[in-house]
């Protein structure tokens, strides 16, 4: 299942995604929760410090490629399967939960 | 990153949670593809509700097979009736209503997650149902995202 979760900012859509998240482990299921705010604060509410949920800012060039649309604008997509990436980037929370952080304000600039 | 996150969602074989960039105007095609359900959350005054249905606009553009509205901080059954009654007149399907919860204000406050803040709390419990409910209205399992 593929659930996002949208809304104002104030209307309560990250503690919505959080708690979401945090049910969907707790019943068995195998869950990743993906912070694609500006102003991530997804890790609170999922139950891990913040600190400890680094942005993908600065992961390593390789885990990335660029790609070329045909209306000649490029964008970075996955290099590497998206489990792996998971695995690899992803903070475990607790059981069967893994909390992404996909980048601060811009989203490290490259859209 | 744009492309990283529809990667992901397209490409995770679990379940997946994205908590999106307030507004829907980041949200690229790549990524909207791949998702089962899309939740607009939404306050019971008219201004959130605009914005909610605005939102919904925006996601059928963009193929999302099904959309709803959390109806969120919901005080009193006026509350209630005025957003149960502008979702019908939008056509705004509603997932579920979240009473407001001063257990959300206690563990924001305390930086703590709401579920261990309060676990038995109102809002955790609408959460609860709400994800009861998505499950058994089968999002389609994780990495068959149906159309």
């Amino acid at each position: 299942m593929k659930v996002a979760v949208g809304g104002k900012g104030g209307a309560g859509k990250t503690t919505i995604a959080g708690t979401l998240a945090r049910v969907f482990a707790e019943r068995g299921q195998q869950v990743v929760a993906i912070d694609d705010d500006s102003n991530p604060n997804l890790a609170l509410t999922v139950g891990v410090d913040r600190s400890a949920a680094a942005t993908l800012d600065g992961i390593p060039r390789d885990m990335l490629t660029e790609r070329t649309d045909p209306d000649g604008s490029k964008h970075l997509v996955l290099a590497v399967p998206a489990e792996d990436f998971i695995d690899r980037f992803g903070v475990p929370v607790r059981d069967r939960l893994t909390l992404l952080v996909m980048g601060g304000p811009n989203h490290g600039g490259s859209g | 990153m744009r492309g990283v996150l529809g990667g992901l969602v397209a490409g995770a074989s679990r379940t997946t949670v994205v908590d999106l960039e307030a507004g829907l105007e980041h949200l690229s095609r790549g990524t909207a593809r791949y998702v089962d359900t899309l939740l607009i959350v939404g306050e019971p005054y008219f201004k959130s509700l605009e914005t909610a249905s605005r939102s919904f606009a925006l996601a059928k553009e963009l193929g999302i097979g099904q959309v709803r509205m959390i109806a969120n901080k919901v005080r009193t059954p006026r509350d209630e009736d005025s957003v149960r009654e502008y979702a019908a007149r939008h056509n705004l399907p509603i997932a579920t209503v979240v009473p407001y919860d001063e257990a959300v204000v206690a563990a924001d406050e305390r930086g703590m997650a709401l579920i261990e803040h309060g676990p038995a709390s109102p809002s955790v419990a609408a959460i609860r149902r709400l994800a009861d409910d998505l499950v058994m209205s089968g999002g389609a399992p994780a990495g068959q995202a149906g159309r």
